[in-house]
């Protein structure tokens, strides 16, 4: 998938999951969508798409977030590269392989997350390891999310892959 | 050497990827957040997606109510049911109507109870709980209406936040629960003065800065004391649960339960002008630092 691609769409997920939780909960609980453009990119694209692209959908989402930026994004490189090396490790091309990857890469990109913005907030405002709740259930929603974006993601893909025409005729 | 670039160019930009953000974070970890222009042009684009999306599934919905409603009648094919069908429908629409002119009355109410105070209605149109990030919600309405950061955003129960950033079509509001979020309070009933900070789930904040010797108990109505530069005084912020006093120290520690409920919320007002008290500082609070300290 190409990285423009890529952040365009998680610009699109993000819109629509805070349009979503408005409507369903009104945020009682969180959602993480462009996170499974990240692992997606990790099992798919090749090293430079993916890592680009993810960096760029870790832009999206440090935009989102509303804090200082750059840690999201950074983060987002590193569960691209987790996920790659986790895809060479194991056979998580199947929808619940997905889903648990997305499920397990979400939490822990919310963990690292958290610990990184405790170290450097002040103490008044450090986030509270009582979040860890809402970071899973945000993790195992976007997990059961993912098979469904998980198609989305390869139509765009086949999209992009589809074979030149021109090709055909020189067999 | 360029060959060597070349060998490894995959490594490096991964690596520069890793890097780079991650110094920039840290270079701007301590200070408040602040937006560049691409970053304004990016949210400026995304706020339009969200009232659409807003506009579609709000449609969707009510287009599937009424499918649903349609085939139910047909069904059982029955004039009369379909009739009672469409009653109960004028009904619940009713209902719902009855409960958003209830809100607006008590948005009125509050708008009436201050008059000099000018405030400008609205809608939220997406939100973000985030854990990882601030609690922010989007409302529909932005620098063309007037809306600048820092401005208090409140609800007839009491109030929401302040107004974080803005473009020119939306507003992002932080929330009295985000953990940057602080509040200068008292206590209605003894007039005692704290800060409300909230802790990044939506439904809770702590009291900060109670001194020990203060007056409160458990179930005590917050009020803003209109001491932080942001809020005006006497709106409802929550009450205090869960006091407890130590055997020693300078303060004593609660929880607070927000007067307002963030998840439920469907309209808003923006104070866009408010009255402040004369003890007021002139300087707006930065996020993090916002509250008094008695």
């Amino acid at each position: 998938m190409r990285p423009f691609v890529a952040f365009l769409l998680a610009l699109l997920l993000a819109a629509l999951q805070a349009s979503l939780l408005h409507f369903c909960g009104g945020g009682a609980v969180s959602l993480a969508l462009p996170l499974t453009i990240v692992v997606y990119l990790g099992l798919r694209a090749g090293n430079v798409d993916g890592a680009v692209g993810s960096a760029l959908v870790g832009y999206v989402i440090d935009l989102m977030a509303g804090g200082p930026k750059g840690l999201m994004t950074s983060l987002a490189v590193v569960l691209f590269l987790s996920s790659r090396l986790t895809g060479a490790a194991l056979s998580v091309q199947g929808k619940t392989g997905f889903a648990v990857l997305c499920g397990v890469g979400t939490f822990l990109y919310g963990l690292v997350a958290l610990l990184f913005t405790r170290a450097v907030s002040p103490p008044e405002s450090q986030p509270s390891l009582a979040l860890l709740g809402r970071l899973f259930v945000e993790a195992l929603v976007t997990g059961a999310l993912s098979p469904l974006l998980m198609l989305l993601l390869r139509r765009l893909d086949a999209l992009w892959e589809r074979e030149d025409p021109s090709l055909l005729l020189l067999r | 050497m360029v060959g060597l670039l070349k060998r490894y160019r995959e490594l490096i930009l991964v690596a520069v990827l890793l890097v780079v953000p991650l110094g920039f974070y840290f270079a701007h970890a301590k200070h408040p957040s602040e937006r560049s222009r691409l970053d304004r042009v990016i949210l400026t684009v995304t706020g339009p997606i969200e009232k659409g999306l807003s506009f579609v599934i709000t449609g969707a919905l009510e287009a599937f109510q009424g499918y649903v409603a349609l085939r139910h009648a047909h069904e059982r094919a029955f004039e009369l049911q379909k009739e009672l069908m469409r009653l109960e429908l004028d009904r619940s629409e009713l209902e719902r109507v009855k409960e958003e002119n209830e809100r607006l009355r008590r948005l009125l109410g509050f708008a009436q109870a201050a008059p000099e105070r000018r405030l400008l209605g609205a809608r939220v149109i997406g939100v973000r709980l985030d854990p990882k990030g601030l609690q922010l919600l989007t409302l529909d309405r932005g620098e063309r209406d007037g809306i600048a950061p820092m401005m208090p955003v409140v609800v007839g129960q009491g109030v929401v936040g302040r107004v974080h950033t803005t473009t020119p079509t939306t507003a992002d509001v932080l929330v009295l629960s985000d953990r940057n979020s602080s509040i200068a309070v008292r206590i209605e009933r003894s007039r005692a003065r704290a800060n409300v900070r909230g802790t990044g789930a939506p439904d809770s904040c702590r009291l900060e800065y109670a001194l020990r010797s203060d007056d409160m108990n458990d179930g005590d109505l917050l009020v803003t004391a209109g001491t932080d530069g942001v809020f005006p005084r006497g709106l409802p912020v929550g009450k205090i649960e869960d006091l407890k006093k130590g055997g020693q120290g300078l303060y004593q520690s609660a929880q607070v339960k927000p007067a307002v409920d963030v998840t439920k919320l469907e309209e808003v007002l923006v104070l866009l002008e408010v009255e402040r008290p004369e003890e007021a500082p002139r300087t707006a609070a930065a996020p993090g630092a916002g509250g008094d300290k008695p």
